[in-house]
């Protein structure tokens, strides 16, 4: 079979990306391993644990807010069992979607694992079925993989990925997080909300230290109020399956060791760039670090292979993918299309949510830049009182001359929907003036980006 | 003694707040800045920074409540400066919380002194009467430093940076496309002392400190494109800043892409004078059939007097000949490598043809000769004008002595200048002076022109493209590698007899390169 394009990986990055070149004209071939579209995201990654989140998110609301909101009923008992049934479900109907998509298109779906025969041509290998194709282009899209400790391999009955942590059949009486980034914090708040006890092991002093420090702050006050347990500055020296239980040990820097047991380990320290039988060495791909290196406009060492997504440099995030294989199928169209790296937000599903987008305050310090903070507390808006999501702040970073944004941080309340305001805000390089100046409906959570803007032109919120 | 350190006045309803945390403990060691722990009110989280370098001393607890004003630790400070940050920018004295001093920030560095300086149009050649403004690069209202480039002149021979003469505020005189005598008044600047360090220099802000954003928006986001419109600019080619922004502040919008003409030039608003209607009535076929108005550029405008007068003062006639190229590519084939490994510049044909027209030159004076009234100026040295194409229009430089230069000199200068010619950076002393000039209209596809003359010289050599064609060798109809030469010449001081005796030189040498060498 001969192509214009093949895609491997059928990710949000791959997928997206085959699309695209569909739509562009070309006769497009996808290769998946799994028999199911989609990659970590919809399977075992951002579509299956925020349908956990929301689970457990009714269940929390039962259990605290119910009674204030004045409706009584017995104490809620979860049925874990149907919880992770809905959550299957759902990954099921996100699935069917893209392979419908995949239909709709015209895009040959080769199910097995791709390898490179030479740089036309990729052998498919499925189960008892070899396929071969040939391809003028290929982008590579294999995505990336949860990271083990190096002394303690996943064992996934009790020392756990991401993957496993989707699929367990029982309640965690105590689940151990190793690592308080964006997967241990989105996982380890589903468990405490819905009756698990769960501690947090952190290698660096703050969580989700990627971004904007008072983020990781703010995180940390709201998730030890749910219960959450934590030792930041801790390093994981041993961990062990007893059969039973787990034991996690990690000593502090100044020395002092702890001893933890629990019945499940979930390690969440990161991921890494997968590309285990492309046989990238028989076409001469390079790689750095693991990840596949790649230029400015996505290309490979070799000219009609590019890559995208997880698997060559930038952040690990779908939507970052998703247009790195737009930009890639249009660049292949003879198109000039853009990726505002500094633009792509990022976002932690626990809640509050967490969302920002720009250059973190830390970021600015270190660059030396002139700048101005505005921030607004959910507390003192009306909305989030109505709905007693008062936890949480917008924060607001701007040129201290031009009063251009340069940073958006949130962290409450529906954070994640409301970041695409800021991003849109700095696409067009808007002032914080330009913000506040803007109409913005009441009552509703994106008031705090406005009194946060009108925090940061000028110290003047209206209602703080 | 300590330094007490008081809850700070937080807000308007405020009267207390919660000592929600120490992040220091009794007795630790505190930085300026440092914040040492969190309040809470009942509208928000607050930090307390310290104020003082020192010994901290807590005098409520955590979860205590404090009024507003009522001290709540001491900073002891310690004489030694053992955790000192030199880097720390001590801000102005007493600073109640971070939340306050962060935002009022906007106020200006820069202040008026009052002096004004009136930037006028420099004399910038011996025939240089007068210049156009081809773009402001600042805009009206913009903070300016001394130097700072602040438009672009062109005169009829070369495009030059105008630099500002003092840090101030821009107040445009001039419009773009202006023509301006040598003297006349370009723009005042409002001279400031202690111009913001703002790297651009750009955003009044600090000119209206506490004003509106909208001033400020027009400097810093002007030019930029929105996403879909900066992926429409890179497909036509084009750079933001060749398009006219009509967005909020001068943000460019994906309509302005669109209309955005490639070819240079920004959207041009007619100027008063409407287009006169007097066209065949419009037919409506869905075509456009729009016309626009521009002004000629000055650089334009010289080149279209200049080449008038040529023709109507000089008796130019042209004369032609063929050379047969085969042996300066066989020659150029062969050393082209090795040419480029040892100079480091490519062996092409424009040395062979500058050596030939010296070589030529030597033997015709007069073709190397120029007329200035009743007198004919005879040169003994060659320098050779080339003409090239460039975005503004035709330029000439000269290659100074090209009679004295070996082969790989002449193709690095020819190099130079053509690159400096594209990038607009030609001076004026680069273009004037040549005593004869070479122009190739074979890089176009051209097969045979008649060159004009490049006053006040007295001839021009023109060289076209290179094709196979039949020609009888020894009897028999060969295929050679044929170029047309051209040789327009003013019959006033040059004969028939010269000219056309020189381009025979010309095409002999060329046919022989050996000659070259050898000067026969």
């Amino acid at each position: 079979m001969q192509y214009n394009v093949t895609v491997i990986g059928s990710g949000p990055g791959g997928y997206v990306a085959a699309i695209r070149c569909a739509q562009l004209g070309f006769k497009t071939a996808i290769i998946e391993k799994y028999d199911t579209l989609g990659g970590t995201c919809l399977n075992v990654g951002c579509i299956p644990s925020k349908a956990l989140l929301d689970s457990s998110e009714h269940v929390h609301n039962a259990k605290t807010h119910f009674a204030e909101h004045g409706i009584d009923i017995a104490p809620p008992k979860v049925n874990f069992e149907q919880m992770i049934r809905r959550k299957s479900e759902v990954v099921k109907s996100n699935v069917d979607g893209i392979a419908f998509l995949m239909k709709k298109n015209k895009i040959d779906v080769h199910t097995g694992v791709g390898s490179f025969v030479d740089k036309n041509t990729i052998r498919v290998s499925g189960k008892g079925k070899e396929t071969v194709i040939t391809t003028e282009k290929v982008i590579i899209a294999t995505g990336s993989k949860p990271t083990p400790l190096p002394f303690a391999p996943f064992d996934k009955k009790r020392i756990i990925s991401s993957t496993e942590a989707l699929e367990l059949k029982e309640i965690p009486k105590h689940l151990i997080v190793i690592g308080g980034g964006v997967i241990g914090m989105e996982l380890g708040s589903v468990y405490a909300r819905i009756g698990s006890k769960v501690t947090v092991v952190e290698f660096l002093d703050s969580l989700i230290p990627t971004m904007d420090g008072t983020m990781g702050k703010e995180l940390l006050k709201v998730t030890k109020k749910l219960g959450m347990d934590f030792y930041l500055g801790h390093k994981v020296t041993a961990l062990q399956n007893t059969g039973k239980e787990v034991i996690v040990k990690a000593s502090s820097k100044d020395g002092k060791t702890v001893e933890l047991k629990g019945d499940y380990c979930l390690v969440s320290i990161g991921r890494r760039p997968y590309t285990e039988g492309l046989g990238l060495d028989t076409v001469g791909v390079e790689l750095a670090k693991g990840q596949v290196k790649v230029d400015d406009h996505l290309k490979t060492n070799i000219d009609n292979i590019y890559a995208i997504g997880d698997v060559v440099r930038g952040a690990m995030l779908a939507h970052k993918a998703e247009e790195e294989g737009v930009f890639v199928a249009e660049r292949l169209a003879g198109q000039k299309p853009h990726v505002n790296y500094l633009l792509i937000p990022g976002v932690v599903y626990t809640w509050p949510e967490v969302a920002s987008v720009g250059y973190t305050e830390e970021q600015l310090k270190s660059n030396g830049r002139a700048y101005k903070v505005g921030s607004f507390p959910y507390k003192a808006l009306g909305r989030a009182r109505a709905s007693m999501d008062t936890d949480g702040l917008v924060k607001i970073l701007a040129d201290k001359l031009t009063d251009e944004i340069l940073g958006v941080h949130i962290i409450g309340a529906r954070a994640a929907d409301m970041i695409a305001a800021g991003v849109t805000a700095m696409e067009f390089r808007a002032s914080a003036e330009d913000v506040a100046r803007i109409s913005h409906a009441h009552p509703t959570y994106m008031e705090a980006v406005k009194e946060a803007c009108l925090a940061a032109t000028a110290n003047r919120p209206l209602h703080l | 003694m300590g330094i007490q350190v008081k809850v700070p006045a937080v807000g308007e309803s405020i009267s207390e707040v919660t000592i929600a945390n120490w992040l220091k403990q009794d007795g630790d060691a505190v930085k300026v800045d440092e914040v040492i722990a969190e309040l809470e009110s009942d509208k928000a989280t607050f930090e307390l920074t310290a104020q003082n370098e020192g010994i901290l001393k807590i005098v409520h607890q955590k979860g205590d409540t404090v009024p507003i004003g009522e001290v709540i630790c001491e900073i002891e400070p310690n004489g030694k400066a053992g955790v000192s940050k030199p880097s720390a920018p001590a801000k102005e004295e007493s600073k109640p919380s971070k939340q306050e001093t962060e935002a009022p920030a906007a106020s200006s560095s820069g202040k008026l002194t009052g002096a004004v300086k009136e930037m006028k149009v420099p004399a910038v050649g011996e025939s240089i009467t007068e210049v156009t403004i081809s773009a402001w690069l600042k805009k009206d209202g913009d903070i300016v430093r001394l130097d700072e480039v602040i438009a672009e002149v062109e005169s009829d021979k070369a495009t030059f940076e105008l630099p500002a003469e003092a840090n101030g505020i821009l107040r445009i005189v001039a419009k773009e496309k202006d023509a301006l005598p040598i003297g006349g008044l370009i723009c005042r600047i409002e001279v400031m002392e202690g111009v913001p360090a703002g790297t651009s220099g750009k955003g009044a802000a600090a000119a209206t400190p506490a004003a509106s954003a909208e001033g400020t928006d027009k400097s810093y986001a002007a030019g930029h494109p929105s996403p879909a419109a900066a992926k429409i600019i890179e497909e036509k080619g084009l750079t933001p800043g060749q398009v006219q922004g009509s967005g909020v502040g001068g943000r460019i919008t994906k309509d302005d892409a669109q209309k955005a003409q490639t070819g240079q030039q920004k959207p041009v608003e007619s100027r008063g004078q409407a287009p006169a209607p007097s066209g065949p009535p419009v037919i409506s076929n869905g075509q456009s059939r729009s016309e626009r108005r521009e002004k000629m550029s000055s650089l334009r405008r010289t080149i279209a007097r200049r080449l008038v007068s040529v023709k109507n003062e000089t008796a130019m006639l042209t004369t032609f000949n063929e050379v047969d190229m085969k042996p300066v590519m066989d020659l150029r084939g062969r050393y082209k490598d090795k040419f480029k490994e040892k100079y480091g510049v490519g062996l092409g044909f424009m040395s062979f043809f500058t050596k030939a027209v010296c070589a030529a030159l030597k033997e015709f004076p007069s073709v190397n000769a120029s007329l200035d009234k009743d007198e004919v100026i005879y040169h003994d040295y060659c320098d050779i004008s080339i003409a090239v194409s460039t975005p503004r229009g035709l330029v000439v430089p000269v290659i100074r002595n090209a009679d004295k230069l070996s082969f790989d000199q002449i193709e690095s200068e020819v190099v130079r200048l053509a690159t400096r010619g594209r990038d607009g950076k030609l001076s004026i002393e680069e273009m004037t002076g040549g005593t004869f000039s070479i122009t190739n209209g074979g890089v176009f596809g051209s097969m045979l022109s008649t060159p004009i003359l490049n006053p006040p010289q007295s001839a021009i050599l023109g060289m076209h493209n290179i094709v196979e064609r039949p020609v009888v060798k020894n009897g028999e109809v060969v295929v050679r590698p044929v170029m047309y030469l051209a040789l327009s010449y003013d019959h006033r001081i040059i004969d028939g007899r010269e000219s056309v005796s020189f381009l025979v030189r010309v095409k002999e040498m060329l046919e022989d390169p050996g000659r070259l060498i050898l000067g026969i």
